[in-house]
């Protein structure tokens, strides 16, 4: 078979980037081949991505389009008479981006408005979560392929005398004899809410941990937005907060070892691979139950409801910092999460959504 | 020890016992209806040179080359501002004025009569 990826856009740290190249290795390894492309192409890619131009699909070649931004130019993929598969990834509503970052906000409105036109010229729709599924009247949910190997061992595995990344080892985190480390990885940008996060952070810290320290992890949308929530670290809990971007996979993990608790308080979140991160690290998640989210988690996290806010958040981040055996119960469901998403599920949902296009 | 269901109504507990303040400081909220006096501000376009930056290490110089080139082509930027703008505004007006016209049109409807706008298409003479 041939199987063809078309991408919106294509960039080096991109998650739909490196969705299309795993898809891509195991589509090798079933014996299929054919070519990846995208609309925009970032110059550090190199050429595993080629110009979308330089599709040329064959009769019985079948195409997969990740959708996950707004892209006039891949309209005219659409007009092809292939067999196609949609896969969306979640584009975020505008209304986040209209006061911060305008050019996001019109991608991003111009984006979901296109989608109905991508999924009703497609054969097969599918989302990488049920609630993306469900936003184009689809259940069929081919996930993010999520391989917790490429992130190392879960544990601390190096001596005590070496450099322990940002807030101490595990024995630490369960122990209490460090200070608390608060994470959260997720983009710089306003529907994620890490002013929220900083508001939660420094109330517990007053009220319980005046040591601790919170580590957000995400590239920023724009650089007034990253110069903003930079002030209002300064301004909530001086020296307290770390802004973090451009991590290598290693000091990533470095993070998640490290962590306390992981806190996402974010307004929308289309799958959230973060969570099946702290998950894999064995650290305690307390998440707000948007869009994804409850799905990924299931009864691994702790969601908050609608009326919590940053006092509650705050007690609960005290309560699982101390408690070692609510800590261990949250580990042992977060290992069947992971187990959930494991790579060979989505490999067979995956194969099973692209055959039933050859049929 | 406490279950994960029992955590969070502890600290439910717990945070009603509490009085303290919450910080201050910038909240972000979506912005769901934008008003026509929030489109008038955003259709004259003022962008700030504090804007132009560079984001690479050591970027300083860059950033003070890139506002030098700003402030010598300040005249042909002007220019481009007030032509932008005039579109903007000319277009906001319009709907503006489109607005009210319709607003006085559903004030001026007769008790009872359905809906200006009620999703369906217009129906073909004849039809019952």
């Amino acid at each position: 078979m041939r199987i063809h990826q078309v991408l919106s856009g294509a960039g080096p740290y991109d998650a739909v980037t490196t969705q299309a190249f795993a898809f891509r290795e195991l589509f090798g390894s079933w014996g299929w081949d054919g070519r990846d492309v995208a609309a925009e192409i970032d110059p550090r890619v190199g050429n595993r991505i080629a110009p979308l131009r330089s599709l040329h699909a064959g009769p019985g070649d079948v195409l997969l389009i990740h959708y996950s931004a707004y892209a006039p130019k891949l309209r005219a993929v659409l007009e092809l008479p292939n067999r196609k598969l949609l896969l969306s990834h979640n584009i975020t509503p505008a209304r986040w981006f209209w006061d911060h970052d305008p050019q996001a906000a019109v991608v991003c409105a111009l984006g979901r408005k296109q989608l109905p036109q991508f999924a009703a010229a497609a054969d097969v729709v599918a989302g990488v979560s049920l609630y993306n599924a469900r936003e184009m009247g689809s259940e069929t949910v081919i996930p993010i392929l999520f391989d917790p190997r490429t992130l190392g061992a879960a544990r601390n595995t190096r001596s005590p005398g070496g450099s322990q990344g940002a807030g101490g080892s595990e024995r630490d985190r369960d122990g209490g004899s460090a200070a608390a480390t608060i994470l959260f990885v997720g983009r710089l940008a306003p529907h994620k809410r890490q002013d929220a996060v900083m508001r939660a952070f420094e109330l517990y810290r007053r009220r319980h941990a005046p040591d601790a320290r919170l580590v957000l992890v995400g590239a920023p949308v724009n650089w007034a937005y990253d110069a903003a929530m930079r002030e209002l670290a300064t301004q909530l809990s001086p020296g307290a907060i770390t802004i973090e971007s451009g991590l290598t996979r290693e000091q990533l993990a470095d993070r998640y070892r490290s962590a306390t608790a992981f806190l996402c308080l974010s307004e929308h979140e289309g799958f959230c691979i973060p969570l099946l991160e702290a998950f894999h690290f064995g650290v305690p998640v307390i998440a707000r139950p948007v869009g994804g989210v409850p799905e990924v988690a299931g009864d691994a996290a702790l969601l908050l409801g609608e009326e919590d806010g940053e006092s509650v958040i705050a007690e609960l981040l005290a309560i699982v910092a101390t408690d070692g055996e609510l800590r261990a119960s949250l580990r042992e469901r977060a290992a069947a999460r992971v187990a959930a998403y494991a790579p060979e599920p989505t490999a067979r949902a995956l194969r099973a959504a692209v055959e039933s296009l050859a049929r | 020890m406490r279950t994960p269901e029992e955590a969070l109504a502890a600290a439910r507990a717990a945070a009603a016992r509490r009085d303290d303040e919450l910080p201050a400081g910038m909240s972000i909220e979506p912005t769901e209806r934008v008003s026509i006096e929030q489109l008038m501000e955003w259709a004259a376009i003022e962008p700030d040179v504090e804007l132009m930056v560079s984001t690479r290490r050591l970027g300083a110089p860059i950033t003070w080359f890139k506002r030098k080139v700003i402030h010598f082509m300040r005249q042909y930027f002007r220019e481009l501002q007030s032509q932008q703008t005039r579109f903007n505004l000319n277009v906001l007006i319009r709907v503006a004025e489109l607005e009210d016209r319709v607003a006085r049109l559903e004030d001026a409807r007769p008790p009872g009569a359905p809906p200006a706008d009620d999703g369906a298409p217009p129906r073909p003479a004849g039809a019952s």
